[in-house]
């Protein structure tokens, strides 16, 4: 089980949050945006678990199951505020989006 | 070596893939792309030995969440988005060399070292009754109020997304500029 170092699986989730993060800055639909929210919380994920295989533990697989059912939720709420938005407005780009009012 | 073998295998699957989240331009390209890069996460987390893990994350997020993700896609119009541009050129030639900063100090973190000792308290108890029953005894009983806030929470949620996601009577076409 501690075969494979700690450093890889850190590396490995830095470059995959890193690329969460540029696409929520440079997508321009709403939908993607979320979906590269979902690429930096899995990223989250493999630092949790590398850091559980390496010390031997259980919690980070906890806090990961926590990290996925949280993700459940806010992708729920998400897209629901994106439908709403796109049925009330007819944009789905985020620079469209002008004012909060109504 | 096998491990490693599977390891390199599924980082770089997920690495691709998540690359391919960020770059490509259609919608429906990008939800097959994370779907690839959030199954090869899933055999990252059965390479570290994290059954239970592995099984909840190909159930819920490459069944549940992606399915969700596509039905959603197909009450927005994705072919809106195809005609303008699908990225911010501007400000992704400008946060690029941030990503790079982030990245490089990853790798100056890395050289001063980093290291966490190896406590090991649950390893004999997992090779004894494996380890999804170790993750079962721990979560309720040392998590299990956090286990229940997260029930509430995923009431809300629940709530939440119906109350957002009901029919209005009347949109807004009218004062937008």
């Amino acid at each position: 089980m501690t075969v494979i170092p700690l450093k890889a699986y850190i590396i490995l989730s830095v470059i995959i949050f890193g690329l969460g993060l540029f696409g929520m800055i440079v997508r321009r639909n709403l939908v993607t945006v979320l979906m590269s929210m979902e690429l930096a919380l899995n990223a989250v994920n493999i630092a949790l678990i590398g850091a559980d295989a390496h010390l031997g533990l259980a919690d980070g697989q906890i806090f990961a199951l926590f990290i996925i059912a949280l993700a459940a939720v806010e992708a729920a709420v998400g897209l629901g505020i994106i439908v709403a938005i796109f049925r009330l407005r007819r944009v789905e780009s985020t620079d469209e989006i002008m004012d909060m009012r109504g | 070596m096998i491990q490693w073998l599977a390891f390199l295998l599924f980082s770089l699957l997920a690495v691709i893939s998540a690359l391919g989240v960020v770059i490509l331009p259609n919608p429906v390209y990008v939800i097959l792309s994370l779907l690839s890069s959030l199954i090869a996460i899933a055999g990252i987390f059965f390479v570290a030995g994290a059954e239970l893990v592995g099984a909840i994350q190909l159930l819920i997020y490459a069944v549940a969440v992606t399915v969700f993700y596509v039905f959603v896609l197909t009450a927005v119009p994705w072919e809106k988005a195809l005609k303008k541009d699908s990225h911010y050129r501007v400000e992704g030639a400008l946060s690029f060399p941030l990503l790079l900063l982030m990245y490089f100090e990853i790798l100056v973190v890395f050289s001063l070292g980093v290291s966490a000792s190896p406590k090991g308290q649950i390893r004999e108890l997992s090779k004894k009754f494996g380890n999804t029953e170790v993750i079962g005894s721990i979560l309720f009983s040392k998590y299990f109020l956090v286990f229940e806030l997260v029930s509430l929470v995923l009431l809300i949620g629940m709530i939440g997304a119906v109350i957002i996601g009901r029919k209005e009577a009347q949109t807004y076409d009218s004062d937008t500029p």
